[in-house]
């Protein structure tokens, strides 16, 4: 962490708005219904993301909390990956018994390129759509792709649109629907725990609490499983991208775009 | 460096607080019974980042956090049992409710550049999201089933 740190503790402002969101969130509490044959779970970090969102745009808020926030969400996620430590260590004998199905699971972030790249490309971005379908986007991918091509290309944009809507919406979307694929289709809970690691700490906790919520007799085997994907995902996800996820991403869009251009020459004729 | 450890004492002890008076609200866990856990995950917290900062390499401190609490809790270890106990008093959801409460407030500065994004990006971000993460499950879904573990 190289980040300054320096009298951010200090900031009593906003520790104390933190703490009545927190207050307000965990009063409130869980709440959840039924779409159709999903469930959707309300979790009291879905509304406190929000609510600090509201408050940002008011009074309450100043440039300078918001600013003071970043280093302690750092930390925060800090505490969160030791607590995952400890509820992976203990269930270390399952998770080696289970290690290949983590380790292939990882493959599957591929399936971000089948589905989101067809869908850019037919709506008509061009090479932004490689940025933005290579991969889930988070930092090191994000690295990646501004290293390769630029922060001023169109592949960086895109990386970026993606990064940052992850960053805004990531949590709670993937809250949201992990609750409600885990309880709508057949695929087991663990499944859905491993795929709950997708490399970012804060998608990681609200896609596994919504599962841990929906299903709370197998509470310690999601964590674990998640938070042992999660790890994966963090250490072997930029290696994934460089290796097998842009290049294979550059030749399917030279692919489309190739057949996109050839019909589009012949309604031209 | 001693510098940054007292800071990270500090924002961790701030952290420490909101997060068990989320513990307690939410989830009916006296603070009494939830603060040893609480100080070995920080004790923790602390380890990791001071091995981040001091050995040589390029590995993330997170890392060096997450396998020290491995190691600490895996049954082989004396005392884990103890570590186990304690910790499990702070609940993982009572941790990610002042994260996103802190990240809420942090976003509303990138909030300007997402508007500017347009819809396009919104339907590809939902299939990215999607995509990773039905992938994974059926993979995970079909090798454990496989191997018969579900």
């Amino acid at each position: 962490m190289k980040q300054q740190l320096t009298n951010i503790w200090k900031d009593w402002r906003l520790h104390a708005i933190v703490l009545a969101i927190v207050l307000l969130t965990e009063t409130i509490g869980t709440h959840s219904f039924n779409v159709g044959p999903g469930v959707v779970l309300l979790l009291p970090m879905l509304y406190a993301i929000i609510i600090g969102l509201a408050l940002f745009f008011t009074p309450v808020i100043k440039e300078k909390q918001s600013k003071n926030a970043e280093p302690l969400i750092v930390l925060g996620v800090t505490v969160l990956i030791a607590k995952i430590g400890v509820i992976i260590g203990p269930s270390l004998p399952q998770i080696i018994e289970a290690g290949p199905a983590l380790l292939l699971q990882e493959f599957g972030n591929l399936g971000t390129i089948l589905i989101a790249l067809p869908v850019a490309v037919w709506l008509g971005l061009k090479r932004e759509s490689i940025g933005m379908a290579h991969s889930v986007a988070r930092e090191p991918n994000v690295g990646l792709i501004m290293d390769k091509y630029g922060f001023n290309s169109p592949e960086g944009r895109g990386v970026m649109a993606i990064y940052i809507f992850g960053t805004v919406f990531g949590a709670v979307f993937m809250g949201v629907i992990s609750g409600f694929l885990a309880t709508w289709t057949p695929l087991h809970p663990l499944s859905f725990a491993m795929a709950s690691g997708i490399g970012s700490g804060s998608m990681m906790a609200a896609a596994s609490g919504s599962l841990v919520a929906a299903f709370p007799g197998m509470e310690n085997d999601i964590l674990a499983f998640a938070g042992a994907s999660n790890l994966l995902s963090l250490s072997t996800g930029l290696y994934m991208s460089i290796f097998i996820g842009l290049p294979l991403t550059e030749r399917l869009y030279q692919l489309m775009t190739k057949k996109k251009n050839n019909t589009s020459v012949r309604k031209g004729a | 460096m001693l510098k940054n450890i007292q800071e990270w004492v500090l924002l961790l002890g701030i952290f420490g607080v909101v997060a068990l008076a989320g513990n307690w609200i939410g989830y009916e866990i006296l603070p009494t019974s939830a603060i040893p856990g609480m100080l070995i995950l920080i004790g923790i917290c602390l380890v990791g980042l001071i091995l981040g900062d001091v050995l040589p390499g390029s590995l993330p401190s997170i890392a060096y956090v997450a396998l020290v609490g491995v190691l600490l809790s895996m049954p082989w270890m004396p005392g884990s049992e103890y570590i186990v106990s304690a910790t499990s008093e702070v609940e993982l959801l009572a941790l990610t409710t002042p994260i996103l409460a802190y990240a809420g407030i942090a976003i509303g500065r990138s909030w300007t550049d997402f508007v500017k994004l347009g819809w396009r990006s919104i339907v590809v971000a939902v299939c990215v999201m999607l995509g990773t993460f039905l992938g994974s499950a059926l993979i995970a879904e079909a090798i454990l089933t496989f191997q018969g573990i579900i």
